[in-house]
């Protein structure tokens, strides 16, 4: 698939996790940008186009929650697929985040199903 | 003995301690290691002996809100790294790398939301702390109030690690 996506997580572990399971899953993108929060994120996507954004809640300095928010106002990356990928599986917190602006939600654990069933129908929309 | 707290959001301690949670941490355990590592995961009998490994990496998760408390994964260097390398598809890992810690964090991370999202009380009432990671074994993790404290020992493939979760007594109400 050309294009690029944007892993954002505290854990590089989770990050290398998460790009291999999109591969699994037979998402694979040309172009892998990777940020350790929400701040450094922001950066990339200031200067960058992205095709899907996976993106953790729980993280030092910028939240996912937040770093949605300034997506929002900042009116960065528009129609690009947000997906938050977290161990926060709650349904606040899920409402809060689809009404900040995400179009998916995964839970950690997950499989390559999960990824086919919640991302790959965000990118073929 | 503790008293149960019935204020609305706080979580029991007879509900920690009672025989359905450990139910609860099997299942979360056996979930994160089936779905991430391709483990299978099993609780060791009461009676099996402790760990004894020196060289141990343990990982630290905090519990605030409904319930103060932590969680705790503590195992050797082989079996973290068994987990890193597992968690990247087989890819063999230095005992050196630093993914070996994250992985054991990530793990701990895991094991805790799972947990706590099992729990009807403390899903959306309970957040968590980013983990901490503690190499070296002499350590000990103190609660600011008088915890109950569950310790469980599970083994997979030729390793076994140490869950701990802690729970602190809450004020009366």
């Amino acid at each position: 698939m050309s294009g690029t996506v944007l892993v954002v997580d505290d854990s590089v572990m989770m990050r290398k996790v998460v790009l291999r399971t999109l591969k699994m899953a037979g998402v694979e993108f040309d172009n892998i940008l990777e940020a350790g929060d929400g701040q450094e994120a922001l950066g990339l996507l200031r200067e960058n186009v992205v095709n899907l954004i996976m993106c953790d809640i729980n993280m030092p300095v910028m939240s996912g929650l937040e770093l949605l928010q300034k997506i929002k106002e900042e009116k960065l990356a528009p129609g690009v697929p947000i997906v938050m990928v977290t161990t926060e599986g709650s349904e606040p917190q899920v409402r809060q985040a689809i009404l900040a602006g995400a179009r998916g939600y995964i839970r950690k654990p997950f499989t390559v199903e999960h990824i086919e069933n919640n991302v790959k129908p965000l990118l073929v929309a | 003995m503790f008293e149960s707290v019935s204020a609305p959001g706080s979580y029991a301690m007879e509900d920690f301690l009672s025989d359905h949670n450990l139910t609860l941490i099997d299942e979360t355990v056996s979930e994160v290691f089936g779905m991430m590592l391709g483990f299978t995961a099993e609780a060791a009998p009461a009676s099996a002996p402790a760990l004894s490994d020196l060289q141990e990496r343990t990982a630290i998760v905090g519990f605030s809100g409904a319930m103060r408390g932590s969680c705790e994964v503590r195992m050797s260097i082989g079996a973290a790294r068994e987990i890193a390398s597992a968690m990247l598809g087989g890819v063999p890992i230095d005992e050196a790398d630093d993914s070996i810690s994250d992985a054991v964090g990530e793990l701990c991370n895991m094991i805790a939301g799972g947990w706590k999202n099992r729990v009807p009380s403390l899903s959306s009432l309970c957040a968590l702390s980013p983990p901490t990671v503690v190499s070296g074994s002499r350590y000990r993790v103190h609660m600011s109030k008088p915890s109950a404290k569950i310790e469980r020992v599970f083994r997979f493939e030729e390793h076994g690690f140490q869950l701990t979760l802690q729970c602190e007594e809450r004020d009366a109400a």
